[in-house]
């Protein structure tokens, strides 16, 4: 029989960061923000700002932590818009690695994707939901993350973690 | 518009109700945790069901409950619930993981106030021109009279049914049980067919006949296969957790030390290898090449219908190369001769009718029956599906394949199978079908459209998308209904026994009784006199055997909507109406035949039927099938047992992992016995289309729609996703149609039209398109023609040739829907 306690454990080392084992675990840098946080008009999220409006159009996309440090997101520009999205697969977890060129996020685990230009809905695979949408407000050169719409991957509820 | 966030479920209470749950999808059957507590209520971060910190982010492969795992629900006493159902890590099936279909079993659970709200209630019954809410003693006292009238007068064999015969959602031993006893025994009617199908047949005939059992493996010794091979079959999407954690495990070589446990001593291990035949490319062979590289996967991309040309390819090939297993082949088989004496073809004869290059050709043989380094024979998983069940004809299909099997000792072996992949479960414990041989069955459905039979009872399907030649079978019934309603609109008192005479003379002067049971309105109960409400998985205690013969009790986790039954006992009522009709004209002896019905629950059809007839009647449960009960069972877990049973130990059910280990298979010789398997020619009414229209039609399954798309048609996610059946086409095809992707396009034959959406997509070749089965808005079943194996009257959905016409376009339809590359 297979042996669950060994499935589990080689899963669990794939050879790509997965979530919980520190290696990812947002570290200062990818928490993005030189304003200071205040509160959301989506109640107990706080207002990050996620980075500049310029940047993103030059380099196409911009990682940063919503609505905390363990919360891996990422900005892209993608049909002369702004979307930012987890990347965490909503199937098990894994995080998702986006392909620029097709503007889908790929899951390397069980390769779920989700497109990027259509709020994140999966083209083929596990999850039960697209990505999480996180929410955006551009005020200027600043694009802010003021909420996510969707469940993030191992959580009861957005604002643990 | 409001923007309500999902972001937030309550947390499951610590003394909420756990129970086991088998998916209701696919043939998998992937282990579940049902979480029930009461509403308005929760545990805390520290202290819940889960047992899990939940302030924290649970790591990668850890349990978490989506939102569409999650409802909440309301139990017949009023009382209102929040419910959970998330992949259970336990089960050895699919250690903590889900498909879409699995995943999204929380949110299709019956909710008022959510898409699930129009799920059958009540009974129905046809008055004052409409489906009108009745009682169900009204409702089955109708049915016993027409059926008592017409049983007397006209046989019962006037009686038409198309009933499940599968396990899962809707099925199961208990229902499977209970209808078949209604129908065979106590109603005794042959005319007789199943849910997807025009007959009352296998789908693997030949298999069964040649001693080899369709499911005969497990998924554990696929994932310690050398080589996979997978013909007519994407379990990417189908069989979803048997590709990402059995055969991936093969493909990535994390098996590797299960291998070496369980092979011969010395024999050469390695990852596995793996053979898809399929004419398109599918996302099981792009995954495969992203998890074992180009090497080790080989994409055989068949000209449709040539399967049997390969499979004899192969089978020469390597009878040449003195690689057929010679011990085996002597010792536990029979007819090698005359099979050979027909099946020999030449490589570059097979090349030039499959489309195959020799070499490829070549390496599949290799790859399955070369010896290893050590000198061992390779050992193979072989699955095949739907491309071949549903192919140019039924019986050599699976034959040719069984053949290759047999000469390479890929069955009884660790490591091996000759299995169906499979599509739904199963669990088939039903009296001896007494109807004629394979050859002689009635195509019921195109004797409905020939005018024949008085009533057509219709449980949990909907032939009106998924028969054959699907548009003239719902004129011919629109009309044939049309003449019982328009009788019973005339008459507006309620005496029953003067609206069943009514109904009768009707049926006898062209009309059809048409009975409708299922869970949801459907294209069935639009046509319907009568319509009954069932209950499903979650609302019933349900077992079950999955595509390795793992038998679970999928347990009751809340009550069904209205006054909805599981099938057993709405078929309990039935035979009790007409027992009680037959006693009230002082008919004994045929009120006798409709005892046995006395069933207070589903447990008491179990313990008739699978637990009490044994090797009386025909059961995936065999001979050993007594010793199970409910008990056990519910002991067993997730895990279950693996059919057949071999004994029970200190209250443990001790399965049967591997068939045919003993090398004795199921012929009166013992012996599995070869078929000459010749390349049939194709079939006059497909190549009548052939010749007539321009694009070769394949159909199949998505990953996101399950079967009549019930549930997946209606919740959210999915149907966002798929708003109408997609149609690949070819980007040089396309292009000469004036479609790009998103386009509604008309498809149109002898036999129907119907419309899709067009994904233009080098998946599929040029002059052959893929459209999804089983949406109710766009059938594109409606184009297959009437012809059936005329050995097994087993249909060729998968063989149509059509025309296209771009009709337009609705930015409103796809405005939501992604176009991007699935494979």
């Amino acid at each position: 029989m297979v042996n669950v306690e060994e499935k589990h454990t080689r899963r669990e080392f794939l050879k790509f960061s997965a979530l919980g084992l520190g290696t990812i675990a947002a570290t200062p840098a990818l928490i993005a923000g030189d304003a200071p946080p205040s509160m959301s008009v989506y109640g107990s999220y706080t207002k990050n700002r996620v980075g500049s409006l310029a940047q993103l159009k030059k380099a196409g996309e911009i990682d940063f932590s919503y609505p905390d440090g363990n919360a891996l997101c990422k900005a892209v520009y993608v049909n002369n818009e702004v979307k930012a999205y987890s990347i965490i697969c909503t199937h098990k977890g894994c995080p998702t690695i986006y392909n620029k060129e097709k503007a889908l996020f790929e899951c390397p685990c069980h390769f779920t994707k989700y497109d990027a230009k259509k709020d994140g809905q999966m083209v083929i695979g596990h999850a039960t939901g697209a990505l999480p949408r996180v929410l955006l407000e551009i005020s200027g050169d600043d694009i802010f993350a003021i909420g996510v719409d969707g469940l993030i991957f191992g959580r009861i509820n957005n604002n643990v973690g | 518009m409001a923007l309500t966030l999902n972001d937030r479920l309550p947390i499951p209470h610590k003394n909420a109700e756990v129970k086991n749950v088998t998916c209701e999808f696919c043939i998998v059957g992937c282990g579940y945790k049902a979480y029930k507590w009461p509403l308005g209520t929760e545990g805390t971060y520290k202290n819940n069901a889960l047992g899990l910190d939940l302030s924290q982010q649970q790591p990668t492969y850890g349990d978490w409950c989506s939102e569409r795992m999650f409802n909440t629900i309301q139990d017949r006493d009023g009382k209102k619930y929040n419910l959970m159902v998330i992949p259970d890590k336990e089960c050895m099936v699919n250690i903590g993981q889900n498909s879409v279909r699995g995943g999204m079993m929380g949110v299709s659970t019956f909710n008022a106030a959510s898409p699930t709200k129009d799920r059958l209630k009540e009974p129905q019954i046809f008055r004052g021109g409409m489906l009108m809410e009745t009682s169900w003693e009204e409702a089955t006292t109708i049915i016993a009279k027409v059926y008592k009238k017409i049983i007397d007068n006209d046989g019962a064999d006037e009686i038409s049914h198309k009933t499940f015969d599968h396990g899962g959602g809707g099925g199961g031993f208990e229902n499977t049980w209970g209808t078949g006893k209604l129908f065979h025994t106590a109603i005794g009617t042959a005319s007789a067919s199943i849910h997807n199908r025009p007959a009352y047949n296998s789908e693997v005939h030949s298999s069964r006949e040649m001693g080899v059992g369709e499911l005969n493996s497990s998924y554990y010794d696929t994932s310690i296969s050398d080589t996979m091979l997978v013909i007519g079959c994407n379990p990417y999407e189908c069989q979803t957790n048997l590709f990402n954690i059995h055969m991936q495990a093969n493909l990535d070589g994390s098996s590797i030390e299960n291998k070496k446990k369980e092979y011969d001593k010395g024999e050469s291990v390695s990852k596995g290898k793996i053979i898809f035949v399929d004419p398109r490319r599918t996302a099981s062979i792009t995954n495969a090449i992203a998890i074992a590289d180009k090497e080790n996967v080989l994409h055989l991309q068949i000209k449709p219908g040539q399967d049997i040309t390969l499979m004899n390819a192969l089978v020469s090939y390597i009878i040449e190369q003195g690689w057929e297993a010679k011990e085996f082949i002597k010792n536990h088989t029979e007819n090698f001769d005359a099979m050979y004496k027909v099946n020999k073809i030449s490589l570059e004869y097979a090349s030039s009718i499959t489309n195959i290059s020799v070499a490829d050709i070549k390496k599949a043989a290799e790859w399955i029956a070369k010896p290893k380094p050590s000198g061992h024979r390779p050992r193979n998983a072989i699955y095949y599906e739907k491309g071949i069940i549903w192919g140019i004809k039924n019986y050599e299909n699976v034959a040719s394949i069984v053949n290759l099997g047999l000469v390479t000792h890929s069955v009884g072996r660790v490591g091996t199978g000759i299995c169906r992949a499979g599509g739904h479960q199963e669990g088939y414990t039903r009296p001896e079908y007494t109807g004629p041989s394979r050859q002689n069955l009635a195509v019921i459905d195109t004797d409905i459209i020939q005018g024949k039979y008085l009533v057509y009872s219709i449980w949990g399907t909907n032939p009106f998308g998924q028969s054959i030649a699907t548009q003239r079978l719902r004129n011919a019934v629109n009309k044939r209904s049309q003449i019982v309603k328009d009788a019973i609109n005339g008459y507006h008192g309620n005496n029953l026994d003067e609206l069943c005479d009514i109904i009768y003379n009707a049926c006898k002067s062209g009309g059809l009784f048409v009975v409708d049971i299922d869970i949801y309105p459907t294209q069935s109960s639009e046509r319907a006199h009568i319509v009954l409400p069932a209950a499903t998985t979650m609302e019933m205690n349900l077992t079950s055997m999955s595509g390795e013969r793992r038998m679970r009790l999928s347990e009751k986790v809340m009550d069904a909507p209205g006054s909805a039954k599981p099938d057993c006992l709405i078929a309990a009522d039935i035979a009790n109406a007409l027992k009680a009709e037959y006693l009230k004209s002082g008919n004994k002896t045929m009120a006798k035949r409709f005892e046995g019905f006395e069933w207070k629950s589903e447990e008491d059809a179990f313990m008739d039927g699978f637990a009490g007839q044994g090797s009386k009647m025909a059961s995936q449960g065999g001979p050993t099938g007594t010793l199970a009960n409910y008990k056990l069972l519910r002991d067993a877990g997730n895990n279950g047992v693996q059919l057949p049973i071999v004994k029970v130990d200190n209250g443990k059910l001790i399965g049967t992992r591997l068939n045919y280990a003993d090398g004795k298979f199921g012929t009166k010789s013992g012996r599995a016995t070869f078929l000459p398997t010749p390349q049939p020619a194709m079939p006059k009414q497909v190549a009548k289309q052939v010749k007539r229209y321009k694009y070769w039609v394949n159909t199949g399954r998505i990953n996101e729609v399950w079967q009549s798309n019930y549930h997946t048609g209606r919740l959210e996610f999915t149907a966002k996703r798929w708003p109408m059946a997609p149609l690949e086409i070819h980007p040089n095809d396309a292009k000469e149609l004036g479609v790009t992707s998103g386009d509604i396009v008309q498809l149109s034959n002898d036999y129907g039209s119907t419309r899709a959406i067009a994904i233009v997509t080098d998946a599929v070749r040029k002059g052959e398109v893929f459209g999804a089965f089983g949406f109710q808005n766009s059938i594109i079943n409606d184009l297959c023609t009437d012809y059936v194996d005329p050995d097994t009257k087993i249909p060729f959905y998968k063989g149509t040739a059509a025309n296209i016409v771009k009709v337009g376009r609705s930015e409103g339809l796809i405005k939501d829907m992604t176009f991007a590359e699935r494979a």
